[in-house]
C-alpha cells in the first residue's frame, strides 16, 4: 500500500539517529500517505518519539533523510513546513501566564502574514472540537494535564485548519496525544483524528495503547520488532505473535459486538 | 484573575503615566521654577536666544536633558528587561544576566582607577567621553563573551548563557574588587558613585546619542514580539511553528547590549527597572509581548523619571544616587515577585 | 624653598583692577546682577559656594562667611560651616542644586566634579574658580586669592595672604634650622576596611616634607594598600595618620594591633601622630600652624 512518491507523501529512508555512543533509531524507513491515520507503536526506548521528530523536521538524522513530496525536509524550510505540518508535543512547559485562548492562537502564528477572514472562528471551532471552549480564559499552567493536552491539540488543529491553496498535503503529527486524557476524551480525540484523516490530512500519532491503535489506526509502524521496523495495515501487522515478540506480553485477541478486534493482555 | 486590560487601555495608561511623570519632573527640582516661569521658557523656545533668564538656562541646559535622558534610560531598560525575560522564558530575568552591567562597570572601574596611569593618551583624545565609550565597549565585549560561551551544537542554549553569565559576572565583580583595592580614596569614591547610577550631568550631546540608540533598539525589538510569544511554548515548539529561534536570540542579545550599554555607559548602573516594569505590565495586561514590549518601555521611562525626581529633590541641594532609589523600590518588589512566582520557577 | 614664587604672587595680585571693570561690564550684560568689585561696601556682596574644606576655611578667615550660601560635605571647619546648606560630595555635585542657591561664584579644587556639572554652572553665568591642588604653598595662596576675588574682598585677601606668607616663612625657617636627622614618616589613610599608605605626589607626602620629615615610602605615586613586607622594608620611625582613620579602626590600641605595623621601628616606640584630616591635608589657612605642630611632634617622637 505504498503511496506514489512525490504525491504529498511523508517519508524517511534508512534513517539513523545517534547521540554520541547511543543509537536512538536505526535503519528506519517509512512511507506515509495523507488521508490515513498511522500509529507509531513500540516499547519504551524503541525510538517512537525520535522517529516522529525526524518526520516533523525537528531533528536531523545522523544518516538517511526524511522527505516530503520527495524533497528533503531541510529543503522545504521551517516556515514553509509550519504551514503544512503541526506537531502536538507530549508535554510542553509554557512560560508566563498565557491563557488557553492565547495558546490556541499561537497555532495560527505560521499564517500571520496571510490571515484568513475567519481567524477568530478557526480558534473557536478548534477549541470546540477538543472540548476546551470553557477553558479559553483560564491560564494554561493552572489546568490539569488532560486539559492542557486538549488545548495543545486544539492549537495543532488550528495550525492546519484550512486546506492549502495549492492542494499540498497537510500533516498532523502527535506524540502520545491520549496519554493524559481520560477515557471518554481518549476515544473522542481518536475519532476526531479519524475525521480529519477523512478530510485528507495525514495523521501520524505515537500511541502507547495498542487497543486504541487497533480500533482507530488504518496503518501501524511498529518499532523494536525482531528484524527491524514493520509497517503495514493494522490488522496485518498487529498479530499476536508480533505483539508478544515486541512487547513480551501474551495477548489474546477478542472481537467485540461492533466487529472490532481488541486485545486482552496478561 | 483574568480581568486583563486591553492593549489600547494599557498602552494609553502607560503613556499617560509617562507624560504625568515628565510633567512632574519638569516642574520639580532643587532650583525653584514657578509654573509661569516655565510657561515663559516653553513659549520662548521658538524665538532664539533673546532673554536667557536663569530659569531658561537651568531648564533647557540642566533639567530638560536630564528628563529626556531619564525617558531614554527607562525605555531602554524596560524594553530590554522584557526581551531578556522572553528569551530566558523566566519573569525573573533581567538585562544584567548577560553581563552588560558588569562589563560596563568593570570597564568604568578600569578607566577610573587605571586610566590615567596606563593609557594617558585615551583621556586626552576622548576627553570627557572616555568613561562613556569605555563603559559601552566593556558592556558589549562582556555580552559577546557570554553569548559566545553559550553556543553549542544546534545553537545557543539559554541554560548555558545563564551559567556563563553568572561566571563572567562573578569574574567582573572580582576584577572590580581588585580595582577598588588598588584605587585611591578619590578614585574609589568616583567609582562608587558611578556604580550607584545617576542622571546628573546629562548634556545634550550624550542624551541625544543615548536617545537615538534606545529609539533604534525599541524599533528593532518590535519585530521580536510575536516570535517571543511563540518561544514561550518552548524553543522546540517555536521552531516547529516556523520561528527562527537562533536569529531571535541573536537579535535580542544585540538589541539589549546596544540599548542597555548606551544607557549604562551614560548613567552608571540603574537596577531593577528591567525587572519591575515588564512584571507590572504583565500583571494588568497579560504576557503578550506585543503589549508588554511597548508598555514596559513607557512604564520604565515613567518609573525612572519618578525615581529621579525624588532623587534630586528629597535631599536638595544635594542628590541621592538614582540606583539607591531604584534598589529601595526594586528589592521589596523582587521579593514580592518571588513569593508570587514561588510555585512556578 | 618657594620664597621667590611667594613674592611674585604678592605682586601679581595688584593687577586685577582692569579685570574687575571688564567683569563688571560682562556681568551687567549677562544680567546676572552687578559685580561690585570696587564697591566693597555696596549692599549686594557676591554669594559664594565653596567646594573643599580648605576653601571654606579661607572664606571664614576673610570674614566673608555672611556671603557663604552653600558648602560641600568636606567643609567641616569651623563648626559653623557644618550648618551651611550642603551641595553634596565634592566629586558628585548637582547642577540644579548648586544653582538653586543662586550663587555668584563657586570656588572649588580641580578634584571636584563632575566636569559636566561645572560646565553647566558656567553656562548659567556663575563664575567657577578652579584651584589646582598641587600640594604646594602656592595652592594655599591661590585659594586665598580666588576667594578674595570671588567674594569681592581683595583687600582683605591680600592682608590675609601677607599674614599667612609670613607665618609660612617663619615656620619653614624654624624647621630648616632644626638639627638632627629627619625622621622617616609613614602616612596611613584608613576610612574603610583596607588601610592605604602614601607614596609621592600626595598631600601627605608634601606635608611630611614641609614638617622636616622624610616619607618612608618612595618610588610610587598616590596610595597603595598597606602590606607587612612593605612596612618592614620602609621601616618608618613615626606613623602619621588622621584622627578619622583612628576612629575607623576603633581606637589607638586596635590600630597598633595591626600585624603590618608590628615590625616597624615606630611600633616599638608606639610613635604615632594623629591629626584631623582637614587640618593636616586640606592645604588651607591653618597649614603653617599645622606644619609647625607636626614638626614639634616629630622632634618629640624622635627624642
Amino acid at each position: 500500500m505504498t503511496a506514489a512518491k512525490g504525491h504529498g507523501a511523508l517519508a524517511c529512508a534508512a534513517v539513523e539517529v545517534r547521540i554520541g555512543a547511543k543509537t536512538l533509531l536505526a535503519n528506519a524507513s517509512v512511507e506515509l500517505a495523507p488521508g490515513r491515520v498511522t500509529a507509531i507503536l513500540g516499547p519504551n526506548g524503541a525510538g517512537k518519539s525520535t522517529l516522529l521528530s525526524v518526520l516533523a523536521g525537528q531533528r536531523e538524522p545522523t544518516q538517511g533523510r526524511a522527505t516530503l513530496d520527495g524533497r528533503p525536509l531541510s529543503g522545504h524550510g521551517m516556515p514553509m513546513l509550519a504551514l503544512r505540518r503541526a506537531l502536538m508535543p507530549q508535554e510542553s512547559a509554557v512560560a508566563f501566564d498565557f491563557t488557553a485562548q492565547d495558546i490556541v492562537a499561537l497555532g495560527r502564528y505560521p499564517h500571520r502574514r496571510a490571515p484568513t477572514r475567519d481567524e477568530d472562528a478557526i480558534m473557536a471551532e478548534a477549541m470546540a472540537l477538543t472540548d476546551v471552549t470553557a477553558l479559553a480564559p483560564r491560564i494554561l499552567n493552572t489546568l490539569s494535564g488532560g486539559e492542557k493536552a486538549r488545548v495543545h491539540l486544539a492549537r495543532a488543529l488550528a495550525q492546519l485548519w484550512h486546506p492549502r491553496p495549492d492542494g499540498a498535503s497537510r500533516w498532523l503529527l502527535l506524540d502520545e496525544p491520549t496519554a493524559a486524557l481520560d477515557l471518554a476524551h481518549q476515544h473522542s480525540a481518536m475519532r476526531l483524528l479519524r475525521a480529519w484523516a477523512a478530510r485528507g490530512v495525514g495523521v501520524v500519532a505515537v500511541l502507547h495503547d495498542l487497543n486504541l491503535a487497533r480500533r482507530y489506526a488504518d496503518e501501524v509502524v511498529v518499532l523494536g520488532a525482531p528484524g527491524g521496523l514493520r509497517q503495514g495495515a493494522t490488522a496485518d501487522v498487529l498479530q499476536p505473535a508480533l505483539i508478544e515478540a515486541v512487547w513480551r506480553m501474551p495477548c489474546q485477541p477478542v472481537t467485540g459486538a461492533d466487529g472490532v478486534t481488541q486485545y486482552l493482555f496478561g | 484573575m483574568s480581568q486583563r486590560l486591553g492593549a489600547r487601555a494599557v498602552l494609553f495608561g502607560s503613556a499617560v503615566l509617562l507624560v504625568a511623570a515628565f510633567a512632574v519632573g519638569a516642574v520639580s527640582g532643587a532650583y525653584a521654577i514657578s509654573l509661569s516661569q516655565l510657561w515663559n521658557v516653553l513659549t520662548s523656545l521658538g524665538q532664539g536666544a533673546g532673554s536667557q533668564s536663569p530659569e531658561h538656562l537651568v531648564f533647557l541646559n540642566i533639567r530638560l536633558p536630564r528628563l529626556v535622558l531619564g525617558v531614554a534610560a527607562g525605555a531602554g531598560l524596560g524594553m530590554a528587561g522584557t526581551l531578556m525575560q522572553g528569551l530566558f522564558r523566566n519573569p525573573l530575568a533581567d538585562p544584567g544576566l548577560i553581563g552588560i552591567s558588569s562589563g560596563a562597570a568593570l570597564a568604568a572601574g578600569i578607566t577610573i582607577v587605571l586610566g590615567a596611569s596606563f593609557w594617558p593618551m585615551l583621556p586626552r583624545t576622548l576627553g570627557s567621553w572616555t568613561l562613556v565609550l569605555m563603559a559601552f565597549g566593556g558592556g558589549f565585549v562582556v555580552t559577546l563573551l557570554i553569548y559566545g560561551l553559550s553556543r553549542s551544537e544546534g545553537g545557543t542554549r539559554m541554560a548555558l548563557m545563564l551559567l556563563a553569565g553568572i561566571a563572567i559576572n562573578a569574574l567582573a565583580g572580582a576584577g572590580l574588587g581588585l580595582l577598588s583595592v588598588m584605587a585611591t580614596d578619590e578614585q574609589l569614591r568616583s567609582l562608587q558613585f558611578w556604580l550607584l547610577g545617576s542622571l546628573g550631568g546629562a548634556r545634550w550631546s550624550a542624551v541625544i546619542l543615548v536617545g537615538v540608540a534606545v529609539l533604534l533598539s525599541c524599533w528593532a525589538a518590535a519585530s521580536l514580539a510575536s516570535p517571543l510569544n511563540a518561544i514561550a511554548l518552548g524553543e522546540a515548539q517555536a521552531a516547529l511553528l516556523g520561528v527562527d529561534v537562533e536569529r531571535t536570540k541573536r537579535r535580542a542579545v544585540v538589541i539589549t547590549a546596544v540599548a542597555v550599554g548606551a544607557v549604562t555607559a551614560t548613567t552608571g548602573i540603574i537596577g531593577f527597572i528591567g525587572l519591575i516594569a515588564p512584571h507590572w505590565v504583565r500583571m494588568v495586561a497579560g504576557p503578550d509581548h506585543r503589549i508588554v514590549l511597548p508598555a514596559s518601555a513607557l512604564l520604565g521611562a515613567a518609573l525612572v523619571l519618578a525615581a529621579d525626581t525624588v532623587a534630586r529633590t528629597v535631599m536638595a541641594p544635594a542628590e541621592l544616587p538614582l540606583g539607591v532609589l531604584t534598589a529601595f523600590i526594586g528589592v521589596p518588589m523582587f521579593l514580592l515577585m518571588l513569593r508570587h512566582f514561588r510555585g512556578r520557577i | 624653598m618657594t620664597e621667590q614664587r611667594d613674592l611674585s604672587f604678592l605682586s601679581s595680585s595688584s593687577v586685577p583692577r582692569r579685570r574687575d571693570a571688564l567683569r563688571l561690564l560682562s556681568a551687567a550684560a549677562l544680567g546676572a546682577g552687578a559685580w561690585p568689585a570696587f564697591a566693597q561696601d555696596s549692599k549686594r556682596l557676591p554669594r559664594l559656594v565653596t567646594v573643599s574644606g580648605a576653601i571654606t576655611e579661607v572664606v571664614y578667615a576673610l570674614g566673608a562667611e555672611g556671603q557663604l550660601v552653600g558648602t560641600d560635605t568636606t567643609s567641616l571647619f569651623p563648626a559653623a560651616a557644618r550648618a551651611t546648606p550642603k551641595v553634596g560630595y565634592m566629586r558628585q555635585l548637582s547642577a540644579e542644586g548648586l544653582l538653586s542657591l543662586k550663587p555668584d561664584a563657586i570656588i572649588a579644587t580641580n578634584e571636584s566634579g563632575p566636569t559636566v556639572v561645572l560646565d553647566q554652572i558656567r553656562t548659567a553665568g556663575v563664575k567657577v574658580e578652579i584651584i589646582e591642588a598641587d600640594h604646594s604653598w602656592g595652592e594655599v595662596q591661590r585659594k586665598v586669592q580666588a576667594v578674595g576675588r570671588a567674594a569681592a574682598k581683595e583687600v582683605q585677601a591680600r592682608e590675609l595672604q601677607a599674614r599667612l606668607d609670613a607665618e609660612w616663612a617663619q615656620v619653614l625657617q624654624r624647621i630648616g634650622g632644626a638639627k638632627g636627622r629627619k625622621p622617616k614618616v609613614l602616612f596611613v589613610l584608613s576610612h574603610s576596611a583596607s588601610p592605604q599608605v602614601s607614596g609621592e605626589k600626595t598631600a601627605a607626602h608634601a606635608v611630611i616634607g614641609f614638617a622636616g620629615g622624610v616619607n618612608a615610602l618612595g618610588g610610587f605615586n598616590g596610595y597603595r594598600p598597606m602590606t607587612a613586607e612593605a612596612m618592614a622594608s620602609a621601616a618608618p620611625d613615626i606613623i602619621l595618620t588622621s584622627t578619622q582613620s583612628i576612629e575607623a579602626h576603633g581606637g589607638v590600641e586596635r590600630f597598633w594591633q595591626r600585624s603590618e605595623l608590628a615590625l616597624t621601628p615606630a611600633y616599638k616606640k608606639r610613635a604615632l601622630i594623629t591629626q584631623d584630616a582637614l587640618l593636616l591635608l586640606g592645604f588651607g589657612p591653618r597649614l603653617p600652624a599645622a606644619i609647625g605642630e607636626l614638626h614639634d611632634k616629630f622632634r618629640a617622637a624622635l627624642a
